[in-house]
Order: C-alpha cells, then sequence, then structure tokens
C-alpha cells in the first residue's frame, strides 16, 4: 500500500464567503443599499402595526391637505393619510417583487436545466417557445394581457411571471450547457447517480448562481412594472393602496399637494436603486471574473 | 560564483543569467516565483531548462524578453545578451531586441498567430518589423522560410489562415516567424508539449536540422527529460524557483548529483530495460507561496541532513561543468 | 450476474459515428465523423489491457462505448456474459457499480461545491452500500487511507488540493463500490512526472489488492509498458495492433506501432538509435482515407494499401496486426 503523508495545500479560504464579499470595504454603497432593502421588508412586514392611520379610510374633512403634524405626508383627494398607504403599498411592492420573479425563476428554471441537460427535441421546443416570448417587450405584453384579463394584482402578478420566464430559461440553458460539459457530471453519471440526483445534485447547484443574480436584478424590475401597471390602472385595484396607484391618484391635484407623489416616487427610485446595486454586488460576489 | 564557471562552453557566453530573481505581487503579498537563477547558454549552445510545475522555469525564459506579467517584479540579478543587460534595457527598446536577436516560440501556437492575418502575411510582417527589404525580397524571404520549416506548397499555403493549419503545421509556421530575422537565440517554451508524439518527433526534427543550418543557440524549456536528452548538450534542472543542478546533459543523465535529479530520472517511465514498478519522489512540489527555510527540496528528500531544513543550499561548482545546490552531494564530491 | 463467465467485458465489432445529420429547419447538417469502427476485444478478470493511440484514434470513445456513457452506432458489449444493450435504465445503473471510471482531468472531474466526504459517499449511497450514521465516515475514512490520503482532510473541498491528491480522490471514488472494471482515461497525463509514479504506483496497488481489471488509456506508450498486461493501439478509429505487452514492445508488427515506440524521446544522451519519423498529419475523423487508414502515412504503402481494408490477423509473436505487410519491425531502419 502506498503510504504518502503529502503535505496539503495551505489554502483554507472559507467556503462560501459570498457575503463577505459582497460587503467589502471597498464598497460602501452595498452597506447603505443593503439597509435600505431592510428597511423596507421591515416595513413592508409591519405596516398595519407601524402604520398611523387605515390606508383605506376616507375622511371628507380633510381632502388634499399639506404635510402636518397628523399626517406627516398630508392627505388625497379622499382624505386618506398619504404616509399610511405608502407604508401600505410597500407591502403590496414587496409581494409582488418576491412573487414575479420567484416564480419566473423556478419555472426558468426547470424549463431551461431540462433544455440544456437533455438537449435533442426538449431543446428544440423549449428555445423556440423562449424565442416567441423574448420577441414581446414584458411591459406591452403585461398591458395586452392584463388588458384581456382585466387587470388585478394577481392577474398581473400571474401576467409578469409568465413574462420574466424566458429570461431565465435562456440563463439557466446556457449555463446547464456549460455545466453539461463539465468532466465532474460525466463522473457523477459513471459513479451511477440516477439522473434525477446527477441534475439536483450536480447540475443545479453549480449553474444557480447567475439565475440567482438575475432573479435579484428582476426583483427590482417587478417593483418598478407593478407601479407601472397600477399608476396605468391595471395593477392593484383602488382603493387598495399601491405605490403606482398612490402617483395616479395624486396626478389630479399635482399643484394642490406634490407630496404623495413625491414621497411614492422616492420611495420606489431608492428600493429600486438599492436592488440593483444589492444585485450588482452579488454578481461581482458570485463571479469575480465577470465584466 | 557565476553561471558561467559552470560551464564548459568555449568563448564567452551569448547569453547569460545570473542571480535572476523575480517576484509576483506587491509587499507583504509578494511571492517569490523564481531565486538565485543563474546559467549560461553559448553561441550556437543548446541548453535544456527542465523541471515540474511550479519550478518556475517559464518565469525564467519570460523574463529573459521581459515578458512577464505587469504583477511580477525583477528584483535582481543580471540577463546578459552578448554583452548587454537586458534587466536594464529601456523598455522602449526591448521590442527591436524580441525577434531580431531572441525569438521566442510558444506551447500553443494558435494563441500566438493572429487569425485574421495569413501566414505568409503574418512572417511578412515579423520580417519587415527588423529589416528593410523589397517586397519582392521579403516576399521570397516568407516562402524560403516556409519551405525551410518543412510546410509543402509553400506558395499555396502562405495566404492560409492558422485555422487551417494542424497544430503540427501551426508549430512550424511559429518557427519560421522565429527564424525570419535570423536570431541568435532561440527561447522555445515546451514547443511540442500540445503535440502527439510522432508530430512532435517531427517537430524536434526540424528544430535539431535548423540548429545545424543556422547555428542559432536554443533555450528548450520542456517537461519532458526525453526532449531534453535527445535536443540539448547542457541542462539546468529547476526544483521550486531554483536551480538545483547544471551540467552536460551526458553527464547529468548518466550519474546526477543532486536527489531530486536523481528521483526524477528514476521516476521516468522507460521503453527500454526492466519494466520493474516505478519509482516515486513521495509527497508535491511546495507552493510557491509555501516553500520550506532550507532547502525546498528537503520535505521530500531521502538523504537530507540537519542543515538541509536550517540554511538553503547554493549551486556550487562540484566536477568541470558542473554543479549543485546540495549540502549532501557537495560534501560527497568533496 | 453470474460470476463464472469466460471474459469480464467483450467488445464485439463496436462503432461511434457522431453527427451526419442531414439538416432540418433551423438545424444545421453536420459532418460524419466516425470515431470508433468496428473494434473487437475480450479482457480477462484482473488483467489490464492498455489502450494507446494520438489525439483522434478514437481511445476516449471507445472507454465511454464501453461503459455504455455514450451509445455506440453498431456492435455489442457484453459484461459478464451480460449484452448491455440488452439492459434496462435501472439494470444498466446497477452495471455502473461493477463498471467505474477515472478521469484525465483531476481538477474538473470532482464536483467544486461538495467535500470529500460527500464525493466519495455519494456512490456508496447510490447503491445501498452506505453504513448508516457514523459508521458511513469510518467507510470514507477507509477508502481515504486506500489511497494514501489522511482522512482528516475529508471535509475540505477539491480547490485545496494539488492535482495528485485530486486524482487519488478521483481512485478512491472509482473504487468506493468495489467495481470489477475500473476504466482509466489518460489517469496521469496531466500530472508531473514524480506525481505520475505515485499515481500509477497506486493503481497498481489497489489492482493487485482489489483483483479489479483495468481498461488503462493513454497516449505516453512508456508509462503503458509499466502498467499493462497487453496493449491495444489504435490508429483513427480501428485498432491496428492487439496483444501481450512483450511482444508489441520488443517486436511491434505494424509500422505504426514501430514508428509510434520510435518516435517517444528517450532519456539516454548519445544513445545510438535511428528514428522513424512519420511524414505528415493524422488525417482529419471525419475524411478517413480508404483502404487502410494508416497509408497516407506509411513508409511501406502500396496500392492494395489503398483499395484493401487490413483485417486483424495473428502474428506468429503472439499479437494480431491489420497490416498487409505486417511482420516484426516492418519498417526497415
Amino acid at each position: 500500500m502506498t503510504t504518502v503523508d503529502e503535505p496539503l495545500l495551505a489554502s483554507d479560504e472559507p467556503s462560501f464567503g459570498v457575503l463577505r464579499r459582497m460587503f467589502s470595504l471597498e464598497r460602501p454603497g452595498t452597506i447603505v443599499a443593503a439597509l435600505v432593502v431592510l428597511a423596507f421588508v421591515v416595513v413592508a412586514v409591519l405596516a398595519p402595526t407601524i402604520a398611523p392611520y387605515d390606508p383605506l379610510k376616507q375622511s371628507y374633512l380633510k381632502i388634499n391637505t399639506y404635510p402636518s403634524a397628523d399626517h406627516w405626508l398630508g392627505t388625497d383627494q379622499f382624505g386618506r393619510d398619504v404616509l399610511s398607504r405608502l407604508l401600505f403599498g410597500a407591502r403590496n411592492s414587496l409581494i409582488f417583487g418576491l412573487l414575479a420573479p420567484g416564480i419566473a425563476a423556478i419555472v426558468g428554471t426547470v424549463l431551461g436545466v431540462c433544455a440544456g441537460y437533455f438537449g435533442g427535441v426538449v431543446d428544440r421546443i423549449v428555445s423556440r417557445i423562449i424565442d416567441l416570448l423574448l420577441s414581446f417587450p414584458e411591459l406591452l405584453l403585461a398591458i395586452m394581457i392584463s388588458a384581456a384579463l382585466d387587470g388585478g394584482f394577481w392577474n398581473v402578478l400571474l401576467v409578469l411571471s409568465i413574462a420574466f420566464v424566458p429570461g431565465f430559461a435562456r440563463v439557466a440553458r446556457a449555463t446547464t450547457l456549460a455545466v453539461r460539459q463539465e468532466p465532474y457530471i460525466e463522473a457523477s453519471i459513471s459513479v451511477g447517480l440516477r439522473t434525477r440526483t446527477v441534475i439536483l445534485r450536480h447540475v443545479v447547484p453549480n449553474m444557480a448562481s447567475p439565475v440567482v443574480v438575475l432573479a435579484t436584478l428582476w426583483v427590482a424590475s417587478a417593483i418598478r412594472l407593478e407601479a407601472s401597471l397600477s399608476f396605468l390602472g391595471l395593477g392593484t385595484r383602488p382603493p387598495a393602496p399601491s405605490w403606482g396607484n398612490i402617483i395616479r391618484d395624486a396626478l389630479g391635484n399635482v399643484f394642490g399637494s406634490p407630496w404623495p407623489i413625491i414621497g411614492a416616487g422616492l420611495a420606489i427610485t431608492i428600493v429600486v436603486l438599492s436592488i440593483n446595486v444589492l444585485g450588482d454586488a452579488l454578481r461581482d460576489a458570485l463571479d469575480p471574473d465577470m465584466p | 560564483m557565476s553561471g558561467a564557471a559552470l560551464h564548459a562552453t568555449s568563448g564567452a557566453p551569448l547569453l547569460q543569467v545570473e542571480g535572476l530573481t523575480v517576484a509576483f505581487g506587491r509587499g507583504d503579498a509578494a511571492v517569490t516565483a523564481i531565486e538565485d537563477v543563474s546559467f549560461a547558454v553559448g553561441t550556437g549552445e543548446a541548453v535544456g531548462l527542465v523541471g515540474e510545475s511550479g519550478s518556475g522555469k517559464s518565469v525564467t525564459s519570460l523574463s529573459i524578453l521581459r515578458l512577464l506579467a505587469p504583477s511580477a517584479t525583477i528584483r535582481g540579478g543580471r540577463i546578459l545578451f552578448a554583452g548587454r543587460d537586458l534587466v536594464t534595457v529601456p523598455r522602449s527598446e526591448m521590442p527591436d531586441l524580441r525577434g531580431r536577436d531572441v525569438a521566442m516560440i510558444f506551447q500553443e501556437p494558435m494563441s500566438s498567430l493572429n487569425p485574421l492575418m495569413t501566414v505568409g502575411d503574418q512572417i511578412g510582417e515579423a520580417i519587415a518589423l527588423h529589416e528593410q527589404v523589397s517586397p519582392q525580397a521579403r516576399e521570397a524571404r516568407v516562402l524560403e522560410l516556409l519551405g525551410g520549416v518543412g510546410i509543402p506548397d509553400a506558395a499555396q499555403r502562405r495566404r492560409a489562415y492558422p485555422h487551417q493549419f494542424s497544430g503540427g503545421m501551426r508549430q512550424r509556421v511559429m518557427i519560421a516567424m522565429a527564424l525570419a530575422c535570423r536570431p541568435r537565440l532561440l527561447i522555445a517554451d515546451e514547443p511540442t508539449t500540445a503535440l502527439d508524439v510522432t508530430i512532435q518527433a517531427q517537430v524536434l526534427e526540424l528544430m535539431r536540422d535548423i540548429r545545424e543550418r543556422t547555428g542559432t543557440a536554443i533555450l528548450l524549456i520542456s517537461h519532458d527529460l526525453g526532449v531534453i536528452a535527445e535536443m540539448c548538450e547542457t541542462v539546468v534542472v529547476m526544483y521550486s524557483g531554483r536551480v538545483v543542478e547544471t551540467g552536460r546533459v551526458a553527464d547529468v543523465f548518466r550519474d546526477a548529483l543532486h536527489p531530486y535529479t536523481r528521483g526524477l530520472l528514476a521516476s521516468i517511465p522507460r521503453l527500454d530495460g526492466e519494466s520493474r514498478r516505478l519509482h516515486q519522489i513521495p509527497g508535491n512540489v511546495p507552493a510557491p507561496g509555501a516553500r520550506p527555510r532550507g532547502c525546498a527540496f528537503a520535505p521530500r528528500c531521502p538523504v537530507k541532513v540537519a542543515r538541509c531544513e536550517a540554511e538553503r543550499p547554493a549551486l556550487t561548482p562540484l566536477a568541470p561543468g558542473r554543479g549543485a545546490a546540495c549540502f549532501v552531494a557537495g560534501s560527497e564530491a568533496a | 450476474m453470474s460470476p463464472s463467465a469466460p471474459f469480464l467485458l467483450r467488445a464485439e465489432g463496436i462503432g461511434k459515428v457522431f453527427g451526419g445529420s442531414r439538416g432540418l429547419p433551423f438545424v444545421a447538417a453536420s459532418a460524419r465523423v466516425r470515431a470508433v469502427d468496428g473494434v473487437s476485444f475480450a479482457m480477462q478478470p484482473g488483467e489490464t489491457l492498455a489502450v494507446v493511440g494520438e489525439s483522434g484514434c478514437g481511445k476516449s470513445t471507445l472507454a465511454r462505448l464501453l461503459l455504455r456513457l455514450i451509445e455506440p452506432s453498431e456492435g455489442r458489449v457484453h459484461f459478464d456474459g451480460q449484452d448491455l444493450e440488452a439492459l434496462s435504465q435501472e439494470a444498466l445503473r446497477q452495471f455502473r457499480r461493477h463498471a467505474q471510471m477515472v478521469f484525465q482531468d483531476p481538477f474538473g472531474s470532482l464536483s467544486p461545491r461538495r467535500t470529500v466526504f460527500q464525493t466519495l459517499a455519494e456512490p456508496l449511497q447510490t447503491f445501498g452500500l452506505a453504513q448508516p450514521g457514523k459508521a458511513l465516515r469510518e467507510q470514507v475514512a477507509d477508502l481515504m487511507r486506500q489511497v494514501g490520503l489522511p482522512a482528516s482532510v475529508m471535509d475540505r473541498y477539491p480547490r485545496q488540493f494539488s492535482g495528485g491528491q485530486r486524482q487519488r480522490i478521483g481512485i478512491a471514488r472509482a473504487i468506493a463500490t468495489g467495481p470489477r472494471l475500473i476504466v482509466a482515461d489518460e489517469p496521469v497525463s496531466a500530472l508531473d512526472v514524480s506525481i505520475q509514479a505515485q499515481i500509477v504506483n497506486l493503481l497498481q496497488d489497489l489492482q493487485e489488492r482489489n483483483g479489479f481489471s483495468c481498461l488503462f488509456i493513454a497516449h505516453d506508450l512508456a508509462v503503458v509498458r509499466h502498467i499493462a498486461d497487453r496493449v491495444m493501439v489504435m490508429y483513427l478509429g480501428r485498432v491496428v495492433e492487439i496483444g501481450p505487452r512483450r511482444a508489441v514492445y520488443e517486436a511491434p508488427h505494424h509500422p505504426y506501432t514501430q514508428a509510434l515506440l520510435s518516435a517517444v524521446p528517450r532519456p539516454d544522451p548519445g544513445a545510438a538509435r535511428r528514428r522513424i519519423v512519420l511524414g505528415g498529419d493524422v488525417p482529419s475523423p471525419s475524411r478517413i482515407p480508404p483502404g487502410c487508414a494508416f497509408h497516407t502515412r506509411c513508409p511501406l504503402a502500396r496500392d492494395i494499401c489503398r483499395q484493401e481494408r487490413p483485417a486483424l490477423r495473428e502474428m506468429p509473436g503472439g499479437q494480431q496486426a491489420a497490416c498487409h505487410f505486417a511482420g516484426p519491425n516492418p519498417i526497415p531502419v
């Protein structure tokens, strides 16, 4: 028997230092963005507790008032508290921002991995569907379908999830194709693993990082698109609050009280920007070689 | 002690490397890649630089033409080429030297050739860079060079692009390009490692033939002791960034002084003699950042003494034209 | 599987053609590449058969055909008397327990996100050979000791190991299920000379102890000479010579084998020998010459070689060679 006490290589780096790399000191912006996103999540979760008023409660005595000690962002044309509507609107955005990309990522990954791993006919069918869906701009698609389905939060959610699927499927397929060529995949087949195990244990963990990054960036897009559709009257149905319809409702009185528009507009901008900054940091941390 | 003192070549050497030290990175994170490397190549001589991965043989060859990555710095030593120290030559003058006096060929010729230019134009460009000749004369040289490296139907093939050639043919094109300006030294960094054995035999024969015809000196970098034995007169053995042994090929291969060279020669699978169990050197080559304090080979050495782990042995002349960096070999020879 | 089959592995006229589709709407046509062409041989239990040849000779494709990692275009493979083609999906998986593979690339063949323990436990688990709980760690530790690695490093990731150490892990994975055949695809060609010797010796020791057969694929004839009982030389997908090691190395009967042996650089400076240098390049497998595939480079080629494909014939030396002019050292030096 060969006994060789070889000294091991001296690399003892932690296996998954992704978080550490994301928040390294060279990028203070990442920390700020993370705090903003954290605050957004906390606000959305705690909205019923921290909101000073019922977001739906109308008061004809206080229509279109300016910010005051009672109503920090003033009231809208139905006398509803804008701050409370904004806080509840964050819930809407959070649910939408997590669900739409989440559903799309799962469906897209399943399609993409199957296409990339099995190839052949499966790949041809999936690829043609991807091409077809990708040829529609997602906002137009969402408008078309939600107009046909008569809008509403859940319909828009469904539509955008479908609209996001091809993006995920395409990335998942491309990375799966690359991972499929790795010798360790052939090795795990030759060891005798079942196809299901090979895919779940060896393919998916090694193709997941671009999909995760894409999902992060789509969270921001989903929040933006939900706001846009609600603004157009196709998303969240009034009187339920959404950042988009807060702006829509305040549009008639833009010269009277601009505060609802400023508040909701800033909320959208800051949250979307922060999520994008986090997504970029995550991408760089997961793949330091990408430009 | 200079590298030249160890060689039996007549006259002043064409290339003399003395105490060359190269490090990667800066400050505390700097890692020494090669340390105190000395050897010489005489006019028309073929010298083999042999070592395993991580031995520093490629870093050594790249420093000669100052082709090292920007993160590398030459920390010390001299590289004398025809009496001139290449370490101190201004960066702007290096391109002039490359190709004209010293030419280099690499392991993977595809990455060294421009995929969008015909091979004939690339060789012509190499000539035009260093010499003022008429287009007609240049074209004649291109065809002569292509014919000289054994490319059949040169007039036709000069118009082909690199991807239309096989690996062996591309290496021939690289050699033709390297020879375009009749360099005095050809540095070949693992020129046949990517090639199949029958194609390797063709390229090695071509290099031997060119040396005979033109008298170009060759510095051949290889991990393959068989290639070195067939091509070179002198061999420089490197281990973990240092020269551990140097001498005439015939002497070193017959009776190596350094225990690493001995182990390496014994571990080569052979086509002749007893098909016995292979000799193995235990352990691994230390990573450049984790070299031991004393002799880098000490942890794997079968004959080490206490001194080997405390002190680094210097390359010492032990016989005419031979040297080894080993305390044990040194005391045996004395 | 029945234990008393005379051969462990038998290939009958096995072949593989890649590509060759005519093209469909939106699908490009591709050239036909005949990677392996009518290869037949048999392996005894416990024997080491080396397959040698240059790049493009089909040796790696042959390995994958034998293990049914790819489907053959023609021919049959019998393992322990069973036709692999007849096996169901699950029976094929059970076959893998008895026939494992070691790969060329020690860096790529281990899953980067799995520890050594996870990698080595996997084959045991998938075939129900794993003992429950802590005992599994002891099983893995034993595998690591068998390949000369300390068990203390089993929770590390592959990138923390050197090339030689990773190849040991790859070998440990292959022997985990106690296979009767190991196909080693260029297991040492990515390693340094001194490490190469360690791995070759390790494979030999394990084979002596565990008694598996080994199909050893290599381009390095010198390494093969130290490990093989029999040698099979391939050129452009075909077997040109096969026979006992001593016969093939001492008196090659095919001109290609002779030239291949002659081309290997030897570490004997000054040794007088005449080298046979073959001209030209290996033709592309998509355009295999008619007749004998080697005739474009063969110094002995005549008209018959261009027209008629030579079959493998028994030679007095004990080997078989596929050459119209086969004989001991056929190329005069």
